[in-house]
């Protein structure tokens, strides 16, 4: 069981205030969040480290969070952050398998969850944008058959790559 | 990462000492003292205008500074917030004051289309180049301190926050500057206390974001 709202900007509060305590449940807690969050949205073999890359992150900026406001929509922030620059690195095809991740649907109905959601920010691109995105940076396929599956040429692809992620980079605190 | 994901929240909560929040009203006393700093550099550098020690100033020279201000407030507050993000902040403030503001040099440019045949004396370039530059160096104490501001934050936009703090810091720069300015015609005004915005937006969108990743 996930610890609510309430409870996170609690202990968050009390880590900006140096209690350790506080910061390693938070933590925990952040990172259980952070893989639900992530799932499906990097390969697996990647999801570890980009929650962990979110969490220091998380530890560099603590005191971006302002203890009078809910901590999960700042969580979210940095993580989309994270996910963004992840998104524009290379990935090698043999790392990229997509597998099934059993926490990638827990909580969907959850409104704040829903609220702050990387498909909500994903549903923000054009179609053919998150198209190519999806089959080059998350699914790890090559220009080639990214532009063969969704029937762009490839120079398309490229394009709708760079001007997603550059859109992405732009939405990263949009919720509607 | 090598680290397992236990280990490293392990090595953090080792690593954690007390931090102060950023705290909005903070940012704005920063703004505040910067803009109050740059006051009092421009009156010790250029002095104050005739015009302005007379209390005799122009309703143009009220609307158009008080215009920079209003937009200087809006993007300083934007630029604030941009420090702590948040999923479902919205920063539109800043350009609908920017809309608000532009209507003034969109006015002057309407006028002087009108009044083409005396342009170069209307315009009076060589005392513009020199209101842009001063307006563009009065910016500098804001644009720094609100640069130290995101810098101590997590902006999730940098080139948005490049273009606020832009804005923001020529906005308040100009409109300090302007009490040391003695021209105060729709045509002067209107272009050349205008423009460093437009500079410093562009300036910002550029050169920030690199101090900004993180």
């Amino acid at each position: 069981m996930m610890a609510d709202e309430q409870t996170l900007s609690r202990l968050m509060a009390a880590a900006q205030a140096g209690d350790r305590q506080a910061y390693a449940v938070l933590l925990a807690e952040a990172r259980r969040w952070l893989l639900r969050y992530l799932a499906r949205k990097v390969p697996p073999a990647h999801l570890d480290d980009l929650v962990q890359e979110v969490l220091v992150s998380l530890h560099a900026k603590r005191a971006s969070y302002d203890p009078g406001r809910p901590f999960l929509p700042w969580l979210a922030a940095i993580a989309r952050y994270r996910w963004v620059d992840h998104l524009r690195r290379s990935y090698r095809r043999a790392e990229v398998e997509l597998g099934e991740s059993d926490a990638a649907h827990e909580g969907d109905a959850d409104a704040v969850m829903a609220r702050i959601s990387l498909d909500r920010l994903f549903g923000s691109l054009p179609r053919a944008q998150a198209r190519a995105i999806e089959l080059v940076k998350i699914e790890g396929h090559s220009i080639s058959e990214a532009a063969a599956r969704c029937g762009q040429s490839e120079p398309s692809v490229k394009v709708n790559i760079h001007r997603g992620l550059k859109r992405l980079a732009a939405l990263i605190e949009k919720a509607d | 990462m090598k680290h397992d994901s236990n280990s490293l929240i392990d090595a953090l909560v080792d690593e954690l000492v007390p931090v102060r929040p950023l705290r909005r009203a903070e940012g704005g006393a920063l703004v505040l003292a910067a803009t109050v700093l740059t006051g009092l550099l421009v009156l010790a550098i250029n002095g104050i205008a005739g015009n302005v020690l007379a209390g005799a100033v122009s309703p143009m020279f009220l609307l158009a500074n008080g215009l920079l201000l209003l937009l200087g407030v809006a993007a300083s507050a934007s630029t604030i917030a941009m420090a702590s993000p948040r999923v479902g902040n919205r920063h539109d403030g800043t350009g609908w004051a920017l809309a608000m503001a532009a209507v003034f040099p969109a006015v002057t440019l309407a006028l002087l289309a009108a009044h083409r045949a005396d342009l170069p004396h209307l315009l009076d370039v060589a005392a513009g180049w020199h209101c842009l530059v001063e307006a563009l160096l009065s910016s500098l104490v804001v644009a720094g301190a609100l640069l130290l501001w995101l810098r101590r934050g997590a902006p999730v936009s940098p080139r948005t926050a490049g273009i606020h703090l832009g804005v923001a810091a020529t906005a308040l720069g100009t409109a300090v500057y302007g009490l040391s300015c003695p021209a105060e015609t729709i045509y002067h005004l209107g272009i050349w206390h205008a423009l460093p915005v437009l500079v410093g937006g562009l300036i910002g969108r550029i050169v920030v974001p690199q101090l900004l990743r993180w």
